[in-house]
């Protein structure tokens, strides 16, 4: 163990808080408010991967590939979702898209 | 050794990301963000971890962000010059609900009663191991997580269908 | 026996069933011989039933209530008492039904009056045959139902369909009194049966006699229309007259006296009671006298006269004379509804007009009437040699034999009752039946010719008359021979004096003057000539004791000053400032406060991604600064 388990774990929260930062500041934007949401399973990610290496598992490692292959597919849907949309309003405003409420 | 330069990667990870969500330019904000990646790769590979390393390189800093870079290039959005940062109404909720979850994070993290103390020695998970880890315990889930791909494919499709005029 | 006494009850039920659910498919003249037949063969069957009987019979027809120790089957207990009610139920109710064919020839309604008259009869057959008190009580509680049913008859007029109502509600609350002697007697005695109820009185200490007693005496109140509850009898004069007769002869109010004599072996040990019926008896005698006196409308002076005579009834009973007030009970049965009758055929024959100051001259006019009702008259006002002379006479001597103070001052009221009746009877006979004085322009021919009446209510008035006038052979006094009843009453009596034939003699010839100077005031007030004078004068608004009488002594007005007003002003208070003011207005204004944090709540989901994002956010943050808090 080359740092404590704790450094690791604030160094992931930090991550974490800075991705929901984004998310929550970037609400006109859809295609930043998606980057935080990178952000944030990437801190995930490295929670994952530290206690792989603090207790001498591979699980951890297991899943932190599974998080990355859910986010591929993830990113890839959002993205075709995100041009399809600004093909129709012209805007990439998250707000503007609200037809699904029940009127 | 390992630790400064884990540090070291810290720093970075933390600025450039700092850098990226208060990027305005979404291209810049990418760049800022590989940048982040690649540092935590190298995290990653001093945890005892060179394949998700790996996989951190290969897949996130390369394939998902030149598929975020090829998607903002697609979107003509006009100058991101003209682009106006979020106004400071939507800063403030933000600051004030992040900065309490990241304090409280941080306080829950360092009071806790050390049970790491119990760690075992630090050792590499050989590839072999990982693998058998991963085929034998979590086959169910590998499906899953394949199904889960079939239907981004199959959404992605549908969405990106050529419409008749 | 048996099928003797379930063909009494079951026939009127059958006939009141079976109007209801086929009467209007079926041609009118099959319902009126349906619902006379069977109050006929009912009739047929008690006769039956006397004919065969030799001891008193409990049968027990069927199962009802079984619930851990309360037995409540349904039987029938066949006494003296109950048999030779049965039979005067019976006739009377019979002839009145064939009479009811003739009043009720026009009216469109005639399914639903037979079916309810059937029904009345069965109610008060249930009732008087009941062997245990629920089944009494439901008994009771139809006869209640029918009457106001047929009280507010002919329910489209308010006014009729508010005396249905008033009937109903003020003998509710003598029915309360009944309700809670019955639940009060079941935990005393552990057994409902009226038979053995009767013979369990010594058990129980004399308190709880008493105050069962004068519950009771409250149901009987209620029912018998008595004092203070007896302000709904006058009014009850809303409904058809045949209706009238049956209420006042033969089934609801003498229910009350019934239950008396019925319960009479448990109640009669208790001096206080029996004081207090007797007291309740004289006084009510007398105040329905007094306000006969004053009244006009045909029908009310009949209705006073019946509440005065159930008031004789009582003192009997108050007195301990089951046969004098049962003697009584049956010849008033005869001659009221007699009376009733003959009135609904001189209203009838008048085109519905009921003031006895318009009226006149129908002696002449309708003779076939005049003759009976003069019968009915002197029976009541207890002229000998007629029936009512002698069973009001049994009453008075019955009183008389008491002897002390108490009962001494209670025969002088009674006595002074049957002075008023007299006076009141013949009033109203006079001026109704008197001749018109050709001269006398006051008196102008009011209601044009009079109508020819149905046959058969004339007739059905003929034999009635001739029992009230012959009835006193049912119970001769004790110089003429014995009397029947007396003798098919005698384990019911409770002991009392037995007076000398010189007394009895003397105290009836007593009787006889008091109700002969009776008639005698009444000619000298309303005889030929003067009978012109006082339907002048009665043009005239009524002024200082006649109004007072007229009113009811403002019986009706001191109830609504002392009991409906104030009802009515906490009932608006509670409608008004409780009901509306707290709970409903509490109410209102959270469904509104509801109603806007909803509205609030549903502008949080926008459809903004960015709100939900933000909500989110918010529940994560809540959520571990709570961990944080509580761990730290």
């Amino acid at each position: 163990m080359i740092v404590p388990l704790t450094h690791l774990l604030i160094l992931a929260s930090i991550l974490f808080a800075l991705g929901l930062l984004c998310v929550l500041i970037w609400r006109s934007n859809v295609i930043m408010m998606l980057i935080g949401i990178e952000i944030m399973l990437n801190a995930a990610m490295l929670v994952f991967v530290a206690g792989s290496n603090h207790w001498g598992m591979a699980d951890g490692q297991v899943f932190a590939l599974m998080i990355m292959a859910m986010t591929s597919a993830e990113v890839s849907l959002a993205l075709a979702m995100v041009v399809y949309l600004h093909r129709r309003k012209k805007t990439v405003n998250v707000d503007e898209f609200r037809e699904l409420r029940d009127q | 050794m390992e630790q400064t330069l884990f540090y070291i990667m810290a720093t970075v990870i933390v600025i450039a990301t700092i850098f990226a969500i208060s990027e305005k330019h979404p291209v810049h904000a990418i760049v800022y963000l590989v940048t982040s990646f690649f540092a935590l790769a190298v995290v990653f590979y001093l945890l005892a971890a060179p394949l998700i390393a790996m996989f951190e390189v290969i897949i996130y800093a390369g394939a998902v962000m030149v598929l975020f870079m090829f998607v903002i290039m697609m979107l003509d959005q006009g100058s991101p010059e003209d682009a106006e940062r979020p106004p400071l109404m939507h800063y403030l909720p933000a600051l004030v609900l992040t900065g309490i979850t990241l304090v409280s994070l941080v306080l829950l993290l360092t009071n806790r009663s050390p049970v790491a103390a119990a760690a075992v020695a630090p050792r590499l998970v050989s590839v072999k191991e990982f693998a058998i880890t991963l085929f034998n315990q979590y086959g169910v889930a590998i499906e899953i997580i394949s199904m889960q791909l079939l239907f981004a494919i199959v959404g992605v499709l549908y969405l990106g269908r050529r419409r008749k005029p | 026996m048996k099928t003797a006494l379930e063909l009494i009850i079951l026939l009127p039920f059958l006939g009141a069933i079976g109007n209801i659910l086929l009467g209007r498919f079926l041609p009118r003249r099959v319902v009126e011989i349906t619902a006379c037949s069977v109050i006929w063969g009912s009739f047929f069957a008690a006769l039956y039933a006397l004919d065969t009987y030799s001891a008193p019979a409990v049968v027990e027809v069927g199962a009802w209530l079984t619930s851990f120790d309360l037995k409540v089957p349904i039987s029938f207990c066949l006494d003296p008492l109950a048999l030779s009610l049965c039979l005067m139920i019976t006739f009377v109710c019979g002839l009145i039904h064939l009479y009811s064919i003739g009043y009720m020839r026009d009216d469109p309604g005639h399914v639903r009056f037979f079916a309810l008259l059937n029904l009345f009869v069965g109610a008060m057959l249930v009732l008087v045959l009941a062997e245990n008190l629920p089944l009494l009580y439901l008994g009771w509680e139809g006869v209640g139902f029918c009457s106001y049913a047929l009280i507010g008859f002919w329910y489209k007029e308010v006014k009729n369909a508010t005396a249905g109502r008033k009937a109903f509600i003020v003998t509710r609350i003598g029915d309360i009194g009944l309700a809670i002697a019955i639940v009060w007697i079941f935990k005393v005695f552990g057994t409902l049966s009226i038979t053995e109820v009767n013979r369990m009185g010594q058990l129980v200490p004399m308190e709880v006699i008493t105050a069962l007693g004068l519950l009771l005496l409250l149901a009987a109140m209620g029912k018998s229309a008595q004092a203070p509850l007896m302000v709904w009898l006058p009014d009850a004069m809303a409904g058809p007259t045949p209706v009238s007769a049956q209420i006042h002869a033969a089934t609801m109010v003498t229910a009350g006296v019934y239950l008396l004599m019925r319960m009479f072996p448990l109640i009669g040990v208790s001096a206080v009671v029996t004081g207090a019926i007797a007291v309740t008896g004289a006084f009510t005698a007398f105040y329905a006298a007094t306000c006969a006196l004053a009244e006009r409308d045909l029908k009310r002076i009949l209705a006073y006269s019946t509440i005065s005579q159930i008031g004789f009834m009582m003192l009997a009973v108050g007195c301990g004379a089951i046969t004098a007030a049962t003697f009584h009970l049956i010849v008033h049965a005869f001659f009221k509804a007699l009376l009733f009758l003959g009135a609904g055929c001189i209203i009838t024959a008048l085109h519905h007009e009921q003031d006895i100051f318009r009226m006149g001259g129908l002696r002449r006019a309708l003779p076939g009437v005049f003759w009976p009702f003069l019968a009915g008259a002197l029976c009541l006002a207890g002229v000998p040699p007629t029936g009512g002379f002698f069973s009001k006479d049994s009453i008075l001597t019955a009183v008389w034999a008491k002897g002390g103070m108490f009962y001494g001052a209670l025969y002088l009221v009674a006595m002074f009752a049957v002075f008023l009746t007299a006076v009141y009877t013949f009033r109203m006979l006079f001026v109704v039946f008197g001749d018109r004085l050709a001269a006398n322009s006051l008196e102008p021919d009011l209601h044009g010719p009079v109508k020819p009446l149905p046959g058969i209510m004339k007739i059905i008035l003929i034999p009635l008359a001739l029992l009230g006038l012959v009835s006193g052979i049912f119970n001769l006094p004790a110089y003429l021979g014995n009397g029947l009843l007396q003798s098919f009453l005698a384990p019911l009596n409770a002991e009392g004096g037995h007076l000398s034939h010189a007394t009895e003699l003397g105290l009836q010839s007593v009787a006889a003057i008091v109700a002969l100077s009776g008639l005698a005031v009444a000619w000298w007030y309303f005889g030929r000539q003067r009978r012109a004078m006082r339907i002048a004068r009665a043009a005239q608004p009524p002024t200082g004791v006649t109004a007072f009488l007229q009113a009811g002594w403002y019986v009706d007005n001191l109830y609504s000053l002392l009991f409906i007003r104030p009802y009515k002003r906490l009932s608006s208070i509670l409608w008004e400032r409780i009901d509306e003011g707290v709970i409903d207005d509490s109410l209102d204004r959270m469904a509104v406060q509801l109603g806007r944090t909803g509205q609030g709540l549903g502008r949080w989901g926008s459809g903004r991604v960015s709100a939900y994002m933000l909500s989110l956010a918010c529940g994560a943050t809540l959520m571990v600064g709570w961990f944080a808090w509580v761990v730290l």
